[in-house]
């Protein structure tokens, strides 16, 4: 695990309303991990732990749906 | 730039509790509570329209504006769901009102359609004389279209809400006005003629959630004002979640929201002025208070408004 996965995993939790999985391109919404106010939420404190604003053009769900895909989001806007 | 001389608003009498929704759709009261904090909503019945409802809400505003229909120099309704695409609700209204010869005319941008009406009324005004702003709606007739999709049937509720806008000073003064739009997320939000309503949800609450806290802002900031300087926050009651994350966004207490989703559900484009209405039959805009509208709806478009009561 990547240390960008485990702070991702770290900021999740709390808003986590099932397990997050193990497979970091499964659909965090299709497995009911996130729903739409708790991705709202978790979209916010990921700015807080890369230190990155994301745009609001960049606010689509796609772009958060899985592990993978928020870890290549913040660690391509962080760098 | 222009005042608030009357608010008015009208809800069906038709109670649909979250419990009645909940068998319908196959879910528990307990999944409606926590997706969207409504209780219950009001659904019109037969013989009521949006358009029937917005005279009621502008005879109201009328009467508190001491006003009378032919003294009114424009009708603007903020509308979604009207059955005919045009003329909309407007006409309807004129016609009830017997108010012929004044402009009147619809927007349709669903939730953010009576913010829209109302900063269009305040930049009329001066031309044309007092404006009637309404957002009515009957969502009813729309949600349950099929194919059936849950998450929004439990969200909306049916109402119309009316302020007369007039040019000048007065007791509640529209001290400026934001509003914006971005069509690239047109598909995320819409109704066809003959529906269903489609509403991509976790779009929808990203949007919104980051695009009302800055249209609050913008209407704060030329001001000198910063979210805690604002003595009541009524939004568009699209959602209790939304509502909360908005206050943590602006880093102000929830008791400086104005709430009546549980009971009115989401009224769309009525909804920002039914709340105001409320809030002002509650005694809730007090002297020398400053009170911000915001509201997010299709387009998408969003803004806000800031209010401040005379002293």
């Amino acid at each position: 695990m990547t240390p960008a996965e485990e702070k991702i995993r770290t900021v999740l939790t709390p808003f986590a309303r099932s397990p997050i999985p193990d497979d970091v391109d499964a659909s965090l919404f299709e497995l009911g991990v996130l729903d739409s106010f708790g991705l709202m939420d978790a979209v916010a404190r990921l700015e807080e732990a890369f230190g990155v604003k994301v745009p609001d053009a960049d606010l689509t769900p796609r772009r958060f749906e899985t592990l993978a895909r928020i870890e290549a989001y913040f660690t391509a806007r962080a760098a | 730039m222009a005042h608030l001389a009357g608010l008015g608003h009208a809800l069906p009498e038709r109670v649909v509790p979250s419990t009645e929704l909940a068998e319908r759709l196959g879910v528990t009261e307990e999944w409606i509570l926590g997706a969207c904090g409504i209780r219950e909503r009001r659904w019109i019945s037969e013989g009521d329209t949006a358009a029937s409802l917005a005279e009621r809400a502008a005879q109201a505003a009328l009467a508190r504006a001491h006003l009378t229909p032919s003294q009114l120099g424009a009708i603007i309704v903020g509308t979604g769901s009207a059955p005919r695409a045009f003329p909309g609700v407007s006409a309807a209204l004129q016609k009830l009102l017997d108010a012929p010869g004044i402009p009147a005319f619809d927007v349709p941008l669903a939730s953010v359609g009576g913010l829209f009406a109302l900063a269009l009324a305040v930049d009329l005004s001066p031309r044309t004389g007092p404006v009637l702003a309404v957002g009515a709606e009957e969502m009813s007739r729309v949600l349950l279209r099929a194919p059936l999709a849950k998450e929004t049937a439990i969200l909306f509720g049916d109402g119309a809400a009316a302020c007369v806008v007039a040019p000048g000073d007065g007791p509640i003064a529209v001290v400026d006005v934001r509003l914006g739009s971005d069509g690239t997320f047109a598909d995320a939000l819409s109704l066809g003629p003959a529906g269903p309503l489609v509403m991509d949800g976790r779009t929808v609450i990203l949007q919104a959630s980051r695009k009302l806290p800055a249209a609050i802002r913008s209407v704060l900031e030329p001001q000198g004002l910063s979210p805690a300087d604002v003595d009541l926050f009524v939004l568009h009651q699209a959602n209790l979640n939304l509502l909360r994350g908005v206050a943590r966004s602006l880093g102000v207490g929830e008791e400086k929201l104005f709430v009546n989703v549980d009971r009115v559900g989401n009224t769309s484009a009525a909804s920002v002025l039914v709340a105001l209405s409320e809030a002002s039959e509650q005694g809730l805009l007090r002297p020398g208070a400053r009170v911000v509208l915001a509201a997010f709806g299709a387009g998408f478009s969003w803004g806000a408004a800031l209010l401040r009561v005379a002293g």
